[in-house]
């Protein structure tokens, strides 16, 4: 390689940029974890929690349990927001006892190894359990992301929602690609 | 002279290409910055817009799927690099080899149309001797030759789920001959892929390619698929002319997933191929002119039927039982193979107390391998033979600290027809000082086990023809296996959600390596005419260690572009014991692995669906194969132009005319071409 060839990456590289700043101006998709965040937000509007949880604190928590898929994009789409009065806020959690303490937890791909582990600590805890681990909702998980066509669609499992004793409005219900209502295995 | 003139010019290479790298990080940064201003406000504005958008409306919105991250990989206390589909669409590869290219640690070259040589942290050879290669579970290492025939291992690449690459001994989970790495190629559950998939093209090597598939289900449990692919390919450039290594297959194919309830999967999978690839085989004879270069083309066939039972028992804790048939045959000018191979393995995974992972397993496999003498300088005795090979493995993970510190210990058992019974343990400690940091180090033993060519093989080749002269290696069962112990650590981090950096270093002992001692020379007079025989007998008279560091970082500059690389340095030092009379294994297998490589591949999602990928490799020199040290690039555009069609142009080693890789055909070394293809992609359903 010689120096003619560094000169011609450097220009290669430079053009490329210039071009894509150029055309970047004009991409509008979100990204899907920008579609996901808003999710999960949403979902804190649509769900009723059991009273027990409701009265506890005065935060409503939204956690992420394993490696961060969202970046700062779940940070900012929460921003300054209220569900019920109570003030949102994203935690990451990392060990399993501070995840019962959440109203939503997403649980990251990078927790499949342990999912059996996870939901079996959530049980009956009210914590609404989302991934988009495959199978999810079927695994014991309550709802699961599924890319259709690129577009973000969801899975509910509502039994075991319902045996956690959340309320899950027929308005995400009807949005809801399946909605699951068999029993779980080890049940 | 000319080896004073090669080092030189690989030193003022290596200098420019630190420059160079150094140039386009300077250039990438300030311009970067710049879009990554203007991208947070943007965002800012997506997420303030998108949390006030409904449900419905949320569900109908197109979005850029971002590129999967490395994360299930993050805690395996093992030097593992994974490559997605993802990645293998946007390399532009046509063939698993060429996909292996972008993992560090990884040696890929191209010695002509049809033939690589794969080496993982060293010891590349044409047959990737000492490492194991899986597609689905299924081992394509074959125990003829000790090594992997790449002609014949394919898929549709766009069924490829993802390739686990694991660098360093692998020995206790996966079992013998993975001394140096395992290759893990899985493809897709049927489920993911329904829909219809038709694509096409050609270029000026990549000369014509049809990919098809079809996937349906039943809508719920029941998902199956079936493939078929067929492409033809030409000659690299020869400097003789002589282009002998075209190359055509064809491939087809099924899978089926059934869940049959919950806690049941079942899982049914066969592949059918065949095709020719052209070969210069050097063919010795016994009479007068004693040696030709043969241009002749080998004819591969074959296919495999598989099905794997899983049951999930409870938390942690599941069975899986999978068993296969496989059969592969080729010949070629000089020998001719058939082999049916059997295998069936039984894992069972549970918890223990204290929070322990165990895991064990049982498998056997039986490979019965018939050899048709073709010419008599290249005998198998006996022709037919059966390799049985029995192993047991267990593992055991359980934290010791809290959550952050876990130790995994666990060790194979295998019995073999050549070198009996051998044990390979491995001990691995990994620590997660936070969600963000892994560190991880291990100690493995593992062995390479015999294989035919070794124990049974008879090949003779002219020396000299006056007085006339033969060399023979002559297999007389007397090799045993041989024997790595391997020291590796690893860090891995993300720096900030956009960057992830994943180094390891590592130093492998090796003992008992093969040697190549000569023998007491002896006349023969059948096959007349008489001649004098230098017999060579494969021993275990090596020793050394190779050391070495790879890192690489992978950055998510935006959602719209992703760079990634790797750096890979190796030494390897080899030895001979005392008392051995090896001529030229030492040199031949240092001066065949490159000391440095650098890969620097840049993802860019356009706007108006346009995507461009750029990969840049360098591979440094291979003096004992008379390779130089090269770069060069590849370039890949796609235009996404309506919801199931994409086009899409990529070009290939585009530096040079052509440059050479490795060498082994007769006639000189091949040069590896500059080349270009058009390809054209529909598809239904999900992507």
């Amino acid at each position: 390689m010689t120096g003619r060839h560094i000169r011609a990456i450097a220009v290669g590289i430079a053009c490329i940029l210039f071009v894509a700043s150029c055309l970047h101006a004009q991409q509008s998709n979100p990204t899907e974890y920008q579609v996901k965040a808003a999710y999960l937000y949403n979902f804190g509007k649509f769900i009723e929690w059991p009273a027990k949880v409701s009265t506890a604190g005065d935060l409503f928590s939204i956690c992420v349990l394993g490696d961060d898929p969202f970046g700062v994009t779940l940070d900012k789409t929460i921003a300054g927001e209220n569900i019920n009065g109570k003030k949102v806020v994203v935690r990451r959690v990392a060990k399993l006892q501070d995840a019962v303490h959440c109203r939503i937890l997403f649980i990251s791909s990078t927790e499949e190894g342990r999912l059996k582990e996870i939901l079996a600590a959530l049980d009956r805890t009210s914590v609404l359990t989302v991934s988009d681990i495959s199978q999810f909702t079927r695994r014991g998980g309550m709802i699961q992301f599924v890319m259709e066509a690129n577009r973000v669609r969801f899975e509910v499992n509502l039994s075991t929602a319902e045996r956690d004793g959340l309320t899950l409005s027929s308005q995400l219900l009807k949005v809801a690609v399946n909605v699951r209502r068999s029993p779980q295995p080890g049940d | 002279m000319l080896t004073a003139f090669r080092f030189s010019r690989t030193r003022s290479i290596r200098r420019s290409v630190v420059a160079s790298t150094v140039m386009s990080l300077l250039l990438f940064a300030t311009l970067i910055k710049e879009s990554r201003a203007d991208s947070s406000e943007k965002d800012q504005n997506t997420e303030g817009r998108l949390r006030h958008v409904s449900l419905e409306d949320l569900g109908q919105i197109e979005v850029t799927t971002a590129s999967k991250k490395p994360v299930k990989a993050s805690r395996t206390p093992a030097a593992i690099y994974i490559i997605t589909q993802d990645d293998i669409g946007r390399s532009g590869a046509t063939s698993i080899p060429e996909a292996l290219r972008q993992a560090p640690g990884v040696e890929v070259a191209r010695v002509d149309s049809n033939t690589w040589s794969l080496g993982v942290r060293g010891f590349g050879s044409a047959l990737s001797r000492s490492v194991l290669v899986l597609i689905d579970g299924r081992s394509v290492y074959t125990p003829l030759f000790a090594g992997v025939y790449w002609q014949v291992q394919d898929t549709l690449l766009e069924d490829i789920e993802r390739i686990e690459v694991i660098r360093g001994p692998g020995g206790t989970i996966w079992g013998a001959n993975a001394v140096n790495g395992v290759i893990n190629i899985i493809t897709k559950s049927a489920k993911d892929t329904a829909g219809m998939l038709v694509s096409t093209g050609g270029g000026n090597i990549d000369q014509g390619f049809v990919n098809f598939r079809y996937g349906a289900g039943n809508g719920k449990s029941f998902n199956y698929r079936i493939y078929g692919k067929a492409f033809t390919r030409g000659p690299e450039f020869h400097p003789n002319r002589r282009q002998f290594d075209d190359w055509r297959m064809g491939q087809a194919g099924f899978r089926t997933d059934w869940d049959l309830q919950s806690r049941d999967s079942l899982t049914f999978q066969g592949d059918l191929y065949n095709g020719d690839a052209g070969q210069n085989v050097r063919i010795t004879t016994y009479s007068s002119p004693y040696m030709a270069n043969v241009e002749q083309n080998a004819e591969l066939g074959g296919g495999n039927l598989m099905g794997r039972w899983k049951r999930v028992l409870g938390v942690a804790s599941d069975i899986q039982v999978q068993a296969y048939y496989d059969r592969t045959s080729r010949k070629q000018a000089n020998f001719a193979e058939s082999r049916d191979t059997f295998d069936i393995d039984f894992i069972h995974h549970l918890p223990l107390p204290w929070r322990q992972d165990f895991l064990w397993g049982l498998g056997t496999r039986l490979s019965s391998g018939n050899v048709t003498t073709v010419v008599p300088t290249v005998v198998f005795t006996p022709n037919h033979y059966t390799d049985k090979v029995y192993n047991a493995f267990i593992q055991d993970e359980f934290p010791i600290i809290g959550n952050q510190v876990s130790i995994t210990i666990g060790s194979k058992f295998l019995h073999n027809n050549y070198s009996g019974f051998e044990v390979q343990p491995t001990a691995r400690l990994l620590w997660t000082p936070s969600q963000r940091q892994t560190i991880w180090a291990a100690v493995t033993r593992a062995v390479r086990t015999p294989s035919r060519v070794e124990e049974d093989l008879q090949l003779t080749a002219l020396l000299a023809p006056t007085p006339l002269t033969f060399f023979r290696i002559i297999g007389d069962r007397k090799f045993s296996s041989e024997h790595l112990i391997g020291y590796e650590a690893g860090y891995r981090t993300l720096v900030s959600p956009n960057f992830y950096l994943d180094a390891a270093v590592f130093c492998n002992n090796y003992n008992d390596l093969l040697s190549i001692e000569p023998g007491a020379p002896f006349s023969e007079t059948s096959p007349p005419p008489a001649h004098t025989v230098v017999p060579l007998l494969f021993r275990n008279a090596l020793f050394g260690n190779t050391t070495g560091v790879e890192i690489a970082p992978n950055w998510t500059a935006t959602h719209w572009w992703r760079l990634r690389g790797s750096y890979s340095f190796l030494h390897i030092d080899l030895s001979k014991q005392a008392g051995s009379q090896d001529l030229s294994t030492v040199s031949s297998t240092q001066g065949a692995s490159p000391h440095h490589q650098v890969v620097i591949q840049s993802s860019l999602d356009l706007a108006r669906k346009l995507e461009f990928d750029q990969a840049f490799r360098y591979v440094s020199g291979l003096p004992a194969q008379l390779v130089r040290a090269y770069g060069t690039a590849d370039v890949r555009f796609n235009w996404h132009a309506t919801r199931s069609l994409d086009f899409s142009v990529v070009g290939q080693n585009l530096f040079q005319p052509h440059h050479a890789e490795f060498g082994g055909d007769p006639g000189g070394l091949v040069g590896i071409e500059r080349s270009v293809y058009a390809k054209l992609t529909w598809q239904t359903g999900q992507r």
